[in-house]
């Protein structure tokens, strides 16, 4: 028995052996950045991000396509102020790339107006992971076409590595088999090895440059070289692109523009506490505060019952104090009993008028749904977990000015289900315990039928997430540059 | 010696407190003048755009006069105004004379097909959009910086350097709602 599970050893051994062998032959080629040069070469700074980031794409690439597209004339970015630009929509543009126009159809699904502020970028109600998957597709598609970038495996190593894990799978069968004979469990065993060892190679998959890609990535580590050192990039805010044109787009995906990506946040999940609003028709902060649920975002039957607990509570310990106290002649013992029930009072009554105000007359707010989030409340994983629901509204108060804060209310998950954000609402609700008893919905969000995206059988790409290096490997081509380090990579998937 | 030195620290961490605070508020007022002047840039530039939209328009209906007139005054007035309230109200009749003006272009077919007015009106209109914008910027600047002369003990500091409450840009009457735009 032990001699078959140390055969079924060696041979899973060779196999991952051969796996390490052809994931070093296919690593990607090393990269020397070629002379300093401020020729632009015809790839797009989404294709660049991609081969100068050891062909795997980074956050900024989006933020640079959109640079891009500004750069070109497609769309404007105007700054208003330090911490307000607008991205303004310029007429229907043709002959985009389709990840150019992945990323024009959001922004152009966020316009009020043909604008949105760039901080709005990130709102919307796109599913950000599958827009990056599709984005990222859709760029390497293209550096496929060009011949920058190729799939790790071929088909024949694909082959040959399927073809040999039967191998190993074959061997762990029969060594289950041999030490279980009553239950043969060794076609079960057989299948999930096999599976597991396919799944191995698939994780270690993804993009790898081509001779040519090298070439074009030292070209373009050449460019960011004259990039850093002939225009201060780091600094500039994404509204120079009327000044730079393209090469701020450059800079940007070759991680030198830093602020202007950061204000673009075209692949970047929406913050839980600061939303960007279009309701009114103008696109302005609003800051969200998600209150501590010790009285707020519960019903009003609950905080009654809650508070009259923690009464009695308070009550209780003052007046075991208040008697110890009156032992040692420090109180008066007539004193103890209404003391007592005061604090019991103090703790329990205004919280109690609180609630008791919000359940007979509830309040009706009317506006647009900013945020709508779902946070862990206790519970075990599955389907023990319990949540709090949350729903922020902003009402359009004090519309001369920009910055406004709203805090987040809670309600069932039955009525938050189905809620969007951008829906224009009416809810029925408690405005001192944060309750939202009813909600309905006045106006959909114009973005539950924006255009979208479509990724299916569009640019059918085998590239696993995990593009790039192999990571049991040490780092095999680290991009060189002659003068400097890269100062601002996003990864996404690491 | 030692109330010497409680007394020296006391006050210095008085000057640092006074001296902390009066850099805010230069700060925020350096923040309103320049949200002013976003504002101020693209006024001027829809001041510019309304010439050669009246040149454009009398080209086509010289006869409406008094329209072309009353664009005209109140581009005069806009110019000359005082102030972000006074400013805002002389905004608000210019925003209302060219509305009749495009309401002119209405019935002439002709002057609608120009491209040279279509583009005018597309230009103003971007203009008009970006001046929303300003104004919505301008007018959170000011609401940050009144706070801030307004709020103890930051007030007692503006109080005696002089930092007064900035206006929003306004027009009377129109405290609610938000700005319009398109022609």
């Amino acid at each position: 028995m032990a001699a078959a599970w140390t055969a079924a050893a060696a041979v899973t051994g060779l196999w991952l052996l051969l796996l390490l062998a052809l994931a070093a032959a296919t690593r990607n080629p090393d990269v020397e950045a070629g002379p300093a040069t401020a020729n632009l070469a015809p790839q797009s700074p989404a294709v660049v991000d991609l081969i100068t980031g050891g062909w795997r794409l980074c956050d900024e690439a989006a933020s640079a396509t959109l640079l891009d597209l500004a750069a070109r004339g497609v769309v404007g970015v105007e700054e208003i102020g330090p911490e307000l630009s607008l991205v303004r929509t310029r007429g229907e543009p043709g002959g985009l790339r389709p990840y150019e126009r992945l990323v024009y159809d959001h922004v152009r699904a966020l316009a009020v107006d043909g604008v949105v502020a760039t901080g709005a970028l990130a709102e919307g109600s796109r599913d950000l992971g599958r827009w990056w998957k599709s984005f990222r597709r859709k760029v390497i598609a293209e550096a496929r076409e060009q011949g920058l970038s190729r799939a790790r495996w071929s088909r024949a190593h694909a082959a040959l590595l399927t073809v040999a894990a039967a191998l190993p799978a074959a061997a762990i069968g029969v060594a289950a088999n041999i030490s279980d004979k009553d239950h043969e469990a060794g076609i079960g065993a057989a299948v999930v090895s096999f599976a597991g060892l396919l799944a191995l190679m698939g994780r270690l998959n993804g993009e790898r440059g081509t001779a040519e890609g090298a070439r074009a990535a030292a070209h373009w580590l050449g460019v960011r070289a004259h990039l850093g050192t002939t225009g201060r990039f780091a600094e500039q805010p994404a509204a120079s692109v009327t000044i730079w044109g393209r090469h701020l787009a450059y800079a940007a995906a070759l991680g030198l523009a830093p602020r202007a990506v950061t204000s673009l946040p075209v692949s970047t999940p929406a913050d839980d506490s600061r939303a960007w609003s279009d309701y009114g028709g103008m696109w302005h902060v609003v800051d969200v505060r998600y209150p501590s649920r010790l009285l707020w975002g519960r019903p009003p039957g609950s905080v009654v019952v809650r508070v009259l607990a923690a009464g009695w509570f308070a009550g209780f310990f003052a007046w075991m104090l208040l008697v110890a106290a009156s032992a040692f002649d420090v109180w008066p013992r007539g004193l103890v009993v209404p003391a007592a029930l005061l604090a019991g009072l103090a703790v329990a009554g205004p919280p109690i008028l609180f609630a008791l105000s919000d359940l007979t007359g509830p309040v009706t707010v009317e506006g647009q749904i900013v945020r709508l989030r779902r946070f862990r409340d206790g519970g075990k994983g599955g389907d023990n977990a319990r949540w709090t629901y949350w729903c922020a509204i902003d009402e359009g108060r004090a519309p001369e000015v920009r910055a406004r804060e709203v805090r987040a209310m809670c309600l069932g998950g039955d009525m938050w289900e189905p809620l969007r954000e951008g829906d224009r609402v009416r809810a029925e609700a408690g405005r001192r315990t944060g309750w939202i008893r009813r909600i309905e919905v006045i106006e959909g969000s114009r973005l539950r039928n924006a255009a979208s995206y479509d990724d299916t059988g569009e640019h059918l790409v085998d590239a696993p997430e995990n593009l790039g290096e192999v990571p049991v490997l040490p780092d095999p081509a680290p991009l060189r540059s002659t003068d400097q380090t890269r100062p601002y990579r996003h990864r996404r998937h690491e | 010696m030692i109330p010497v030195i409680v007394t020296l620290a006391v006050v210095a961490v008085l000057v640092a407190t006074l001296v902390s605070l009066y850099n805010r508020l230069v700060r925020g007022r350096g923040a309103v003048d320049n949200a002013w002047a976003q504002i101020d840039v693209q006024l001027k530039r829809r001041h510019d755009l309304v010439p050669n939209l009246v040149e454009t328009v009398k080209g086509y209906a010289a006869h409406e006069r008094a329209t072309l007139e009353a664009v005209v005054t109140a581009r005069s007035r806009a110019i000359g105004a005082q102030g972000p309230a006074e400013q805002a109200a002389a905004e608000n009749m210019l925003s209302g004379a060219l509305k009749s003006l495009f309401a002119v272009a209405e019935a002439h077919p002709a002057l609608k097909a120009s491209g040279n007015f279509a583009e005018l009106q597309q230009e103003l209109a971007t203009t008009e959009n970006r001046i929303a914008y300003s104004r919505q910027y301008y007018n959170d600047t000011v609401l940050t910086y009144n706070n801030a002369i307004q709020t103890v003990p930051a007030n007692i500091v503006a109080g005696m350097t002089g930092f007064t409450p900035r206006e929003y840009f306004r027009a009377p009457g129109e405290e609610r709602g938000p700005v319009q735009v398109g022609f």
